[in-house]
């Protein structure tokens, strides 16, 4: 039991530091008012206590991390692309209906044309408290006259009235004068001042003017209604935003609201996107097919070819090779990019070739040029990947094969293609899946495009990700939601894919 | 292991979707992690923090604006804080407009923003700005069309330090005159390309999906352009004029000169600069943002407003950089009192201007600073006349399909009429679906 001590205290305050780690976060989503993340994160503090205080649930010690992890970083995103995609979210969609009245009546404060200008100061009464105590207004017009505004009105004030020489007051008997940092704290009680005044409101701007400013839109609580005090135009609410019931627009600002299916039913009913949606699906299947063979070939065959104990300089060799794979990819595309110009004085491509290929800009060579490019950037990491696994092949197994009388190729057929797909196997089905969704290289080198008939929704080169970036976020106004239900569906397309693929490298290991 | 998984989510009680995707994933977590990222790369483009600003707690107001800018902001920053015995934080962000958008919302946002009149539509319908009070003495301090940009129905969202828009920058060594028409341009340049003097005749940003920003000028040079004004001079997003018969007449003369070889969607921004800067083109459509490299490429150059075109003027659209203050400013009264004071002084306008070489938006700053600087006296000739860019949020809807349509006008793959119309109408489809 002694030997154990050490271990045990270790466990311990392993323990205590996971708790402490739990109990700050907890904390913060106190701090923010985010209740359920607070009971969340208090279950798992039971959860660590009751796994590892105790010595029942053996199995569950190793699982426990990866579990938790598995929800945080994988579940969790699921769930919240889910739950956003049920919403309205996004530009002039992102706060609750009260913040948008709100703020669209706040920001609608006007200067009454024609309405005196002060010189402002801001005060409390005098004992009042600097923080709290109710604010007043003091005020200096351009003649020179000083005031007191407060919720009250207007008085005029001349008791022990110093000022500067920019007719800021300085003191008043009755009144003390608060300093910029003060007043500064007071941002809020100050911005939701209003001292009444023929016409509007003395408002203050800074910290050293005034003006008589009127909100020009009121809201009608009752009625549910906006209304424009100037023109006499109501707005109500409608597939959350302030319209205008005479049809004459509508306002800005407007609110998140649930939306239930609406973004799939949108998605599933949209014209461009029903009929892009096929033409690009079979692209993206072809895409990274495609790619993933070509590199993995490419790179198999240098693999096979520096493994080669007659070829001199390996280390070097197999640098170099390394090297686009080291160089930032979107630089490459960028670069690359430039040489596929079909202008031979800037295409390095044409120029060198002495072709006249539209590259970028015919939907059939723009998509050579990706996946050209795609070869350039993927075929390293097949090489490194293919070097590793040819490396662990014992040579028994292939001097084994000399003796039986297997041909070179037949050897690499047979015996050394086998063993090496089992353990690149998974890594081709990851390579499919990243590309996939390879937004990167697309967006750098094409944008999506070039766009055929007249139209810029659905482009050549085309993913599904570039295609519902630009429908989502891109070319319009931003709809996160929208964003959300399109990423659901390339979600259900790469999880089936996924999960066929990974049951087809299973077999492969059979071969052990 | 699959079973395992499965039971213990299952215990956890989390729908059948989260399921699945632990089913495919539990072999290695490689496919179900690129699932996940890719369910989560487009919403994600929500709040993310890379690059992002973090904002200092313990300062008592807090200005983001990009790196070139923050020397001089630095300065008055501490002028402030000095005057006001506070601490000003200026801190850089690589993508102001999106930070800003992202972290207001997050509540972590800074006080005071430096970034492009543009961006306001998009700010207010986020609430992430608010109107600041400027007199009527003040304002008249700018010029009109300056504070025009800054305003969004009718208020005044921010303080105005420098405009910027293109004009023709000539190389003096190829074409001494500054050029009237667009036709003199052509022939000119034409020639010189024939003498093998030069390569492009003229050098506009086209590439293969377009850009409807420098296109903007031969559409509007025939009465045409984006969207037709509200009797108060406002953008008006249910009058789209991208398929107007004048917009059309612009979109013919882009047509023309993508046949004659003029104009080519092989050109990008950065093959313009290239080709100017090696002196193999005798006229560029751009901004002042090609000065610096053509200075240093030792180019001579000569700058004038947009030409003539079938005998119509064209104008571009007007830029407008200014100071925004946000609408969750944690220190509201410092960051109005300091845009509203500071902002609109000459010193700063000028300073501002030693940096970015853009014509002050004070005109007191830019009498002054345009009696010295010939380029500057130009650049504000060249925008003179010239309309704000919309601010409105629908603009956003209108970048990609009006830069794409002129993209194809100029290779020839469709008439001019049809493609404007057909961007007419996704334009307005987009708008409907955003709003």
């Amino acid at each position: 039991m002694t030997s154990r001590s050490p271990w045990l205290v270790l466990k311990w305050v392993a323990i205590a530091v996971a708790l402490a780690l739990v109990l700050w976060g907890a904390g913060k989503f106190a701090a923010a008012g985010n209740l359920p993340m607070v009971i969340l994160l208090g279950f798992l503090g039971l959860a660590i206590l009751a796994i590892y205080a105790t010595r029942r649930a053996v199995p569950m010690k190793y699982l426990f991390p990866g579990l938790v992890f598995l929800l945080a970083l994988q579940v969790w995103p699921i769930v919240f692309t889910l739950m956003t995609s049920l919403t309205n979210y996004g530009d002039g969609h992102m706060e609750t209906k009260e913040a948008s009245v709100k703020y669209l009546v706040a920001q609608s404060v006007k200067e009454v044309p024609d309405a005196p200008r002060y010189t402002m100061s801001v005060g409390v009464a005098q004992g009042g408290d600097v923080t709290t105590s109710p604010l007043v207004l003091l005020l200096t017009d351009k003649a020179g006259k000083t005031y007191v505004g407060s919720t009250d009105g207007v008085k005029d004030l001349t008791d022990g009235v110093t000022k500067n020489d920019a007719g800021k007051i300085t003191a008043a008997t009755g009144y003390q004068v608060l300093t910029g940092r003060e007043v500064n704290a007071r941002s809020k009680d100050l911005s939701a001042l209003a001292v009444p005044f023929e016409g509007g409101g003395i408002k203050p701007s800074g910290l050293s003017e005034a003006f008589v400013g009127k909100a020009s839109l009121q809201y009608d609580a009752a009625a549910d209604r906006i209304i424009d005090t100037a023109t006499g135009k109501r707005y109500g609410p409608q597939h959350a935003q302030w319209v205008a019931e005479d049809g004459s627009g509508s306002l800005a600002t407007g609110w998140v609201e649930n939306v239930g299916l609406r973004n799939y039913t949108d998605a599933l009913t949209n014209e461009t996107l029903r009929n892009g949606f096929v033409k690009i699906l079979i692209w993206n299947l072809i895409f990274p097919l495609i790619s993933v063979l070509s590199t993995f070939l490419l790179g198999m065959a240098f693999a096979l070819l520096f493994n080669d104990d007659r070829v001199r300089g390996k280390g070097l060799w197999r640098s170099l090779l390394i090297l686009p794979y080291a160089l930032p990819g979107f630089v490459t595309a960028l670069v690359w990019r430039q040489m596929f110009n079909q202008d031979q004085q800037f295409g390095l491509i044409n120029k060198t070739l002495h072709l006249n290929i539209d590259w970028l800009g015919d939907p059939t060579w723009a998509k050579v040029a990706i996946l050209i490019t795609n070869l350039w950037l993927g075929f390293p990491y097949m090489f490194l990947i293919c070097t590793g696994a040819l490396q662990a092949i014992p040579s028994d197994v292939k001097e084994a094969a000399k003796i039986d009388g297997a041909s070179g190729m037949r050897t690499i057929r047979s015996i050394i293609m086998p063993l090496v797909l089992v353990a690149v196997g998974p890594l081709l089905v990851a390579s499919y899946a990243f590309n996939f969704n390879n937004f990167a290289l697309i967006y750098l080198l094409t944008s999506g495009g070039p766009f055929e008939g007249n139209q810029t929704q659905v482009g050549s080169t085309d993913l599904l990700i570039t295609y519902a970036f630009r429908l989502a976020i891109g070319g319009v106004t931003p709809n996160y939601g929208f964003a959300a239900a399109i990423s659901m569906f390339i979600f259900v397309i790469i999880a089936i894919i996924s999960l066929q693929g990974f049951r087809q490298t299973a077999r492969l290991e059979d071969v052990n | 292991m699959h079973k395992r998984a499965f039971s213990a989510v299952a215990l956890v009680g989390v729908s059948a979707l989260a399921l699945a995707a632990c089913g495919s994933g539990s072999g290695t977590g490689t496919a179900s992690s690129a699932a996940s990222s890719a369910a989560t790369s487009a919403a994600a483009a929500a709040p993310t923090t890379t690059g992002a600003p973090v904002r200092d707690a313990a300062v008592d107001l807090v200005i983001w604006c990009d790196q070139d800018r923050k020397p001089i902001i630095d300065k008055y920053a501490k002028l402030f804080g000095d005057a006001q015995n506070i601490k000003v934080a200026v801190q850089v962000s690589t993508d102001v407009r999106k930070d800003f958008k992202d972290a207001t919302n997050a509540g972590k946002g800074p006080d005071v923003i430096v970034g492009a009149h543009d961006w306001l539509g998009e700010l207010v319908q986020n609430q992430a700005v608010k109107p600041i009070n400027l007199s009527a003495d003040m304002q008249a301090k700018f010029p009109a069309e300056a504070m025009a940009a800054t305003k969004f129905n009718g208020q005044i969202y921010g303080v105005p330090y420098a405009v910027e828009n293109i004009g023709i920058v000539r190389n003096t060594a190829l074409a001494p005159e500054a050029p009237k028409t667009f036709e003199e341009m052509v022939t000119l340049g034409s020639q010189l390309v024939k003498d093998g003097k030069a390569t492009n005749a003229v050098l506009l940003t086209v590439s293969k999906t377009g850009d409807a920003y420098h296109s903007y000028p031969f559409l509007k040079a025939f009465g045409g352009g984006v969207f037709a004004q509200k009797p108060n001079g406002d953008y008006d997003p249910a009058q789209v004029i991208v398929g107007s018969a004048g917009s059309i007449q612009g979109g013919d003369q882009l047509a023309a000169l993508g046949k004659a070889g003029i104009l080519s969607t092989n050109v990008d921004g950065g093959i313009v600069d290239q080709v100017f800067d090696a002196g193999k083109a005798p006229y560029a459509m751009t901004g002042p943002w090609a000065i610096d490299k053509a200075k240093k490429a030792g180019i001579k150059y000569g700058i004038s407003p947009l030409p003539t075109i079938a005998g119509k003027q064209m104008t571009p659209f007007l830029g407008v950089q200014m100071f925004y203050v946000s609408a969750k400013a944690k220190n509201d009264a410092f960051a109005q009192e300091f845009v509203t004071k500071y902002v609109t002084q000459k010193d700063l306008q000028i300073d501002m201007y030693n940096i970015g070489k853009r014509p002050p938006a004070l005109t007191e700053a830019y009498t002054q600073v345009s009696a010295t600087d010939p380029d500057i006296k130009a650049w504000f000739e060249a925008g003179k006349g010239a309309l704000p860019m919309p601010n409105i949020p629908a603009m956003n809807s209108v970048w990609g399909p009006l830069g794409q349509a002129t993209a194809d006008i100029i290779a020839q793959k469709a008439t001019a009429a049809d493609r404007l119309k057909a961007a007419q109408t996704e334009i307005e489809a987009n708008i409907k679906k955003a709003g």
